[in-house]
């Protein structure tokens, strides 16, 4: 900021400053992922977590408990933590004692306690701490001790800790120093009049009334109301209407600059008490900011929002109810007491440093002979080890072990060429990269080795704003960083235009029912109309959609059709003429023949299908159907910006079907037979149902590959269906495929299952490279599958266009997951059981709370909090050079946000990146075990599984 | 025959929630399977028990079914009656609470899955199930009061059902603060109702409901249709007691709707309608009866078009019904009102457990309008701008009823306990 900026710009820039620390969350009912930290991210990984923690007060690991379980089932092994201690420089505690690396491990190995000063007491009186030594002290260090008692070591411990003075808590924002003067919350009556306020201009149409004045912005609607007379605050806001009055003629800025002075606030204080008042209620501003930035993500009515409208009425309650606790707005720089007993805090911290030297073998006798300094030195070593350090080793060593899970199989599995296949595969399927597709894939192999499938960002390099036939109007269907140029719509063919017509009346006329059924069984004389009267009919659908959902559903499908039933379409995608634009939103209609012809090639170029098509190309988008669960489009395909990408498969497919398009492609080296046939599709990863679009436009000549296809396709989901299943305790044991299937559709249709499906819970791995590496492997749908062949693209142009798409992507989902899991309920939204959705805007916990951000509970109850393993199949010079020319993507990597490992086609060990360097994986720690099928492998378990090979089958009899 | 099926009936839940009770205290935690089990074949059992009694009663053309359990205890001429009773009054509210806590526990299964609280949720689910069961089928008031008090309870400790957090078990305790200060109103209309005679329902209500009469006489009627509409606004959120019920809504969401938009939050209601004569019997209690509902129904209306959360608009639908329905039942109309309860009750727990769906409906809805769902607030809008503002913001803040609750009652009353605890009265202090 220039010095010549005036007051009102610097506030501006430090409101904008602050807003980056807001949660990073639109509209619900468009789920992206992305990283949590994103503002973090010009930080390292460990460092960022760390000053994120201490900001929000949130955990930058896994909890201790997590750790030690993983340590107890052997997921973290003794070696893993060696080898990060390894890296730390061989260095003594004195000189002739142990090294710091040995105390270190001693400290994680079997592990220190947690001592706290509030319990202290009870440990060394009751507890046992003083009479003995811990009884898993490891052999030799007992041996050490052998001549020492615990009390005399603990006297020791106290007699070298010397108190240290709590510091007084200053008040970082008014509520604090409130709190502290005179024991009133004001938070208590602050919180809940912001919250109202923000439900109410945010909302967009679960309200009956509108807020007035609401198109003013949210600062004057609120003033407006606030400043009403007749009416009655609580105690703590009796103040509120005078101050709102007073605010009368002030606009937002000068709102926010007033109530700052009031409360007694320098220039110099603005940032550090805005950030504290911004972050006291970090879901409502951080909507706010979402929407100032980007009116458009309101689903259904845009709304002026602006932080600094938010600051202004947040400041204007904190002004009336300081002055309403304190009689003056500025008395509120009270410190707060020091809460814990200087003593007690002394004694946890010896018994800290106790319980470690013990585990290390350190006697008091060795203690002693030494200076002073060096004890000191020893006592700092322990302490500065703390318990996010002690977690931070614990997770890279997660991490470690995961790395060698992974890679070591891999580069076993490799060696074997998989493609059972000699000559032309009778299909291939392509897929979104999405991990949850690892499982229809292995399955659709396992059932029909003929068919081949491949992974590609579910948009399939179609972007696109896509109306459909059931659509109010258009939504992009694209990453979120794209911005759609073109447009797409779905009508209806020639022959079904009347019944479309009909159908479109008669939708209109249902919803507009039963949105007046929705307002008016709330209000008062047609709510008692409709209770009294049809009330008692509403026991029909509540006792078949809870008792019976599967059924139910079916029925209500099934009435669907036969009332308005679907129309055949068709998407209106062609263009002629270069620059044919819409007069209303500008964007261009359709894709003219060149358009086409490149999103085609870069779909087929990037999966390597330069060639060897077979006759039949299946092009599948996915998307994700629940019941009662506003978290639902967490569950859409990512590529296509949280939506269904169902469309995308279509218009490829129907791209690749056009002479034309095929023409210019076989220019630009990439031949597509004149028998193949493409046919669009999409798979629905929550009731696993897989539709295929435009059928009956394929040729007579193809009705034999496509029966193929679809009964391979059907024995693959029902299948994979199975699979998930494996992980739910809702379905029984030793269930069949049809079974499994019938399972995960019924929790599709279930009002009352809070996990319809487990989403991205258990990504980990994103393997870029030929399926030809991967083909054969049980991956356990932990690992996004991207094809590439690094043969077919010797300038790296190909993996430049898939790594820019696929590392934020797919690093932003697993760092949402990351982040939603070590701290559900400071970065993720908690449980889902209380949430409430308010506004169609997001969820609250309960009656009233700030808006919850982040991923439920439910959702990632069982994932491994890794950060994402990059495994690409190329050399490690061309993926660096190819990351190092993308900013972005360079600081996912050096500060460490996902990991990086490469398998060289060339041949060699896999390779990890760390720190600049490669270090090759090598080693016989970790087996590839071969299974007859996915099936076998998985029967009767629920937890993570291994890699493992399964078993090639001969294509023959496999067919069969 | 058709008394033991009654007592089976109302015993059911009781006995389960006691049986896991001892299991648990026994050291077994029982598994989810087996919980969920067992809860279906219990509420399966009673719905038909449900379905076979009310078949047996109209078949053989018997009003009511009343049993009488003996007395608990006796001191003088007060004496502790223990007797249950089920009539055309009864019938709908039992086969209601059976059905609509077998769907939500049903229901519960799934949604609680793996929540630390699952047991915990089941026991108190069941309980309430008996509690609910036992006002229903009271015979004598006493009885109605534990019925009511189970009740009471358990919805309580399932609002604070995620007490790791502050905000649910702040909320719990002043729902239960609100349930004290009304159940005041049940237990003084207990000594009123003792003071005069029995607390059977059989002699002092003589006559098959809804054609009751009453037989108590003189200022007692007064006394009693005020103390019983008080302990009735209590528990269905009505008057002075209307604040509590979208607080309540912290629990997970199936207890909320089985308390809130089914069964507890109508248990006011049945009060009044079961003491119908006797509130019929003062115009004075009838036309308070109505004012409250309607007062209630007013403000809970308006707060109810100003709320954009579902849970809290959902609170405040039920509130707005509740209060027409104490208007229906001060203006004597019970049959329409025991259909409006009945009515209402299925409604709103549909909507409460669907509430997570609201977006999913929603977007649908709009989608299939073509993007344009017409104005709501089209009355809003044609009010002059001062009272449409004041109108949005008494939504807003709930017709100001926290605010006034807490300066008019809450402050003084705690002023005045800290002048009392000054004063150098009562045994326990010492110099």
């Amino acid at each position: 900021m220039s010095a010549g900026a005036s007051p009102q710009e610097r506030l501006a820039a430090i409101v904008e400053h602050q807003a980056h620390l807001l949660p990073a969350q639109g509209p619900i009912g468009v789920f992206i992922h992305h990283n949590t930290l994103h503002a973090f991210q010009h930080l390292p990984f460990e460092r960022a977590v760390t000053e994120a923690a201490k900001l929000y007060g949130t955990e930058p690991y896994m909890n201790a408990a997590g750790f030690r379980e993983a340590i107890d089932s052997g997921r973290i092994q003794p070696e893993d933590i060696d080898t990060i201690l390894s890296r730390e420089p061989e260095v003594k505690l004195w000189a002739a004692g142990p090294a710091i690396r040995e105390l270190r491990r001693a400290m994680l190995l079997p592990g220190v306690r947690e001592f706290r000063p509030e319990t202290i007491d009870w440990e060394m009186r009751e507890g046992g701490m003083l009479d003995h030594f811990r009884l898993d002290v490891p052999p030799a260090a007992r041996a050490a001790l052998s001549s020492d008692t615990a009390a005399e070591l603990f006297g020791f411990c106290l007699a070298n800790t010397a108190s240290q003075p709590e510091k007084a808590g200053q008040p970082k924002r008014p509520r604090d120093g409130v709190r502290a003067a005179t024991g009133v919350d004001i938070d208590d009556v602050v919180q809940p009049l912001t919250i109202k306020l923000c439900g109410a201009f945010l909302d967009q149409g679960l309200g009956f009334w509108t807020m007035p004045y609401r198109a003013e912005g949210f600062w004057p609607a609120s003033r407006r109301l606030l400043s009403q007379p007749l009416t009655m605050e609580p105690r703590g806001l009796r103040r509120l209407a005078e101050f709102a009055r007073m605010a009368a003629t002030w606009n937002r800025t000068e709102a926010v600059m007033r109530f700052l002075e009031l409360l007694g606030v320098g220039e110099s204080e603005w940032e550090s008490v805005i950030q504290a008042e911004l972050l006291a209620l970090p879901g409502w501003a951080g909507l706010m900011s979402q929407l100032e930035a980007e009116p458009e993500l309101a689903p259904h009515e845009p709304v002026p929002a602006s932080l600094m409208d938010f600051l202004a009425v947040r400041l204007l309650l904190t002004t009336a109810a300081t002055a309403s606790a304190t009689g003056v707005p500025g008395d509120w720089r009270h410190e707060r007491a020091p809460t814990t007993d200087p003593e007690a805090a002394r004694l946890a911290r010896a018994a800290a440093v106790f319980d470690a030297l013990q585990l290390a073998g350190i006697s008091s006798r060795a203690l002693s002979a030494l200076s002073p300094g060096e004890v000191q030195h020893v006592f700092q070593t322990i302490e500065s080890f703390g318990d996010w350090g002690r977690r931070m080793v614990l997770h890279l060593a997660y991490e470690e072990r995961h790395a060698r899970q992974i890679l070591l199989p891999l580069a076993r599995h490799r060696g074997q060429s998989r493609l059972d296949q000699p000559g032309r595969m009778a299909a291939q399927a392509i897929f979104c990269i999405d991990e949850r597709e690892e499982s229809i894939r292995r399955h659709l192999e396992e059932t029909d080795p003929a068919i081949e499938t491949l992974g590609s960002a579910g948009f399939f390099a179609v972007a696109m704003n896509y109306t459909g036939i059931d659509d109010a109007h258009g939504a992009a269907l694209c990453p979120v960083v794209v911005k759609p140029r073109h447009a797409v719509t779905e009508r209806p063919v020639h022959s079904d235009q009347e019944s479309y017509g009909r159908r479109q009346a008669l939708r209109k006329l249902l919803a507009r029912n039963s949105h007046n059924w929705f307002n008016s069984s709330r209000t008062m004389l047609r709510g008692w109309l409709g209770s009294a009267g049809l009330g008692l009919f509403t026991i029909f659908p509540l006792a078949g959609r809870v008792l019976n959902p599967l059924r139910y559903g079916r029925l209500v499908k099934w009435l669907n059709d036969a009332v308005v039933p679907q129309p055949r379409t068709e998407l209106a995608f062609m263009r002629e003429h270069s620059t044919q634009h819409a007069a209303s939103d500008g964007l261009l209609q359709g894709f003219e023949v060149d358009e086409r012809v490149e999103r085609v090639a870069a779909v087929l170029g990037t999966a390597g299908l330069r060639s060897g098509l077979a006759r039949l190309v299946v092009v599948l988008g996915h998307g994700s159907t629940s019941l009662n669960n506003p978290h639902e489009s967490a569950h859409d395909c990512g590529a296509c910006g949280g939506r269904r990408g169902g469309p995308n498969g279509r218009l490829l497919a129907a791209m690749a079907n056009h002479p034309d398009v095929r023409t210019k492609l076989r220019e630009r080296g990439i031949l597509i037979p004149d028998d193949t046939w493409f046919v669009g599709g999409y798979h629905d990863t929550c009731n696993d149902d897989v539709d295929l679009f435009d059928v009956e436009t394929v040729p007579p000549t193809h009705a034999p590959d496509l029966t193929r296809v679809r009964a391979a396709l059907d024995r693959a989901r029902a299948l994979s269906a199975h699979e998930r299943a494996r992980r739910f305790e809702a379905a029984a044991w030793g269930i069949d495929a049809a079974a499994g299937l019938q399972h995960v559709q019924e929790r599709a249709e279930h009002l009352a299952e809070p996990r319809p499906e487990y989403g991205h819970c258990t990504n980990a791995v994103c393997i870029v490279g030929r399926r030809s590496t991967t083909r054969g492997l049980f991956l356990d749908r932990r690992a996004f599958l991207v094809s590439y062949d690094a043969a077919q693209d010797p300038h790296n142009s190909s993996l430049a266009a898939l790594l820019g798409a696929v590392i934020p992507v797919c690093g932003g989902i697993s760092l949402e997951y990351y982040f939603s899991f070590v701290d559900n309920e400071g970065y993720g939204c908690g449980t889902k059981l209380p949430h409430n959705v308010t506004g169609l805007m997001g969820v609250m916990n309960g009656y009233e709370s700030d808006l919850r951000t982040g991923l439920p509970w439910q959702m990632v109850e069982i994932h491994e909090p890794v950060r994402l393993l990059f495994v690409v199949e190329t050399s490690a010079e061309r993926v660096v050079e190819t990351i190092r020319k993308n900013p972005l993507l360079w600081e996912f990597l050096v500060n460490r946000w996902i990991r990086l490992a490469v398998l060289d086609p060339a041949g060699g060990p896999p390779l990890l990146y760390r720190d600049g360097v490669w270090e090759p994986v090598e080693g016989d720690d970790e087996e590839l075990p071969e299974a007859a099928s996915s099936a076998d492998w998985y029967a009767g378990k629920r937890q993570h599984l291994p890699v493992a090979q399964i078993a090639k089958r001969d294509p023959r009899t496999a067919a069969a | 025959m058709m008394e033991t099926l009654l007592l089976a009936i109302v015993a059911a839940p009781g006995v389960t929630c006691l049986a896991l009770s001892l299991a648990w205290l026994a050291g077994w935690t029982p598994s989810e399977r087996f919980v969920g089990r067992l809860t279906a074949a219990v509420f399966g059992l009673m719905a038909a028990g449900v379905i076979w009694l009310g078949w047996l009663m109209i078949a053989s053309g018997t009003p009511s079914v009343r049993v009488s359990l003996g007395e608990w205890f006796r001191a003088g001429n007060y004496y502790f009656p223990l007797a249950m009773l089920a009539d055309r009054l009864s019938m709908p509210m039992v086969a209601m609470t059976v059905a609509l806590a077998g769907i939500a526990g049903s229901f519960s299964v799934r949604y609680v899955h793996r929540d630390q609280g699952f047991f915990r949720f089941f026991l108190l689910l069941h309980l309430f199930a008996f509690g609910a069961l036992t006002a229903f089928t009271a015979g004598s008031f006493d009885v109605l009061i534990g019925g009511w008090e189970l009740v009471g309870v358990t919805s309580v400790l399932l609002i604070a059902f995620f007490g790791e957090r502050p905000e649910p078990a702040r909320n719990a305790v002043r729902v239960f603060a609100n349930y004290r200060i009304a159940d005041v109103g049940l237990l003084l209309a207990s000594f009123v109702l003792h003071h005069s005679g029995s607390t059977l329902f059989t002699p002092m209500l003589p006559g098959e409901w809804p054609d009751q009469t009453s037989r108590l006489a003189g200022p007692e009627v007064l006394l009693a249709g005020f103390l019983l509409l008080i302990a009735a606004s209590g528990k269905s959120a009505q008057g002075p007691f209307a604040g509590w019920l979208p607080r309540a809504m912290e629990g997970p969401t199936p207890s909320s709707s089985i308390f809130y938009g089914a069964v507890s939050i109508h248990l006011g209601a049945y009060l009044l309608l079961r003491f119908e004569p006797v509130i019929q019997a003062e115009p004075v209690v009838a036309v308070a009866t109505v004012a409250t509902g309607l007062l209630t129904a007013f403000m809970a209306t308006v707060a109810n078009r100003v709320a954009t959360d579902v849970k809290t608009s959902l609170a405040f639908a039920s509130m707005t019904q509740l209060g027409i329905i104490f208007a229906e039942i001060g203006m004597g109309f019970p049959r329409f009102a025991l259909l409006h309860i009945v009515g209402h009750a299925v409604v709103r727990t549909l909507q409460l457990l669907r509430a997570p769906s609201t977006l999913h409906d929603y977007h649908r809805m709009h989608a299939a309008a073509g993007g344009e769902l017409g104005q709501t607030d089209t009355l809003l809008a044609a009010l002059p701008t001062g009272l449409r503002l004041w109108l949005y913001r008494f939504g807003l803040e709930r017709g100001f009823h926290d605010a006034w609750l807490d300066r008019l009652v809450v402050l003084p009353v705690m002023r005045l306990a800290r002048v009392l605890g000054r004063a150098p009265i009562g045994p326990g202090r010492k110099a």
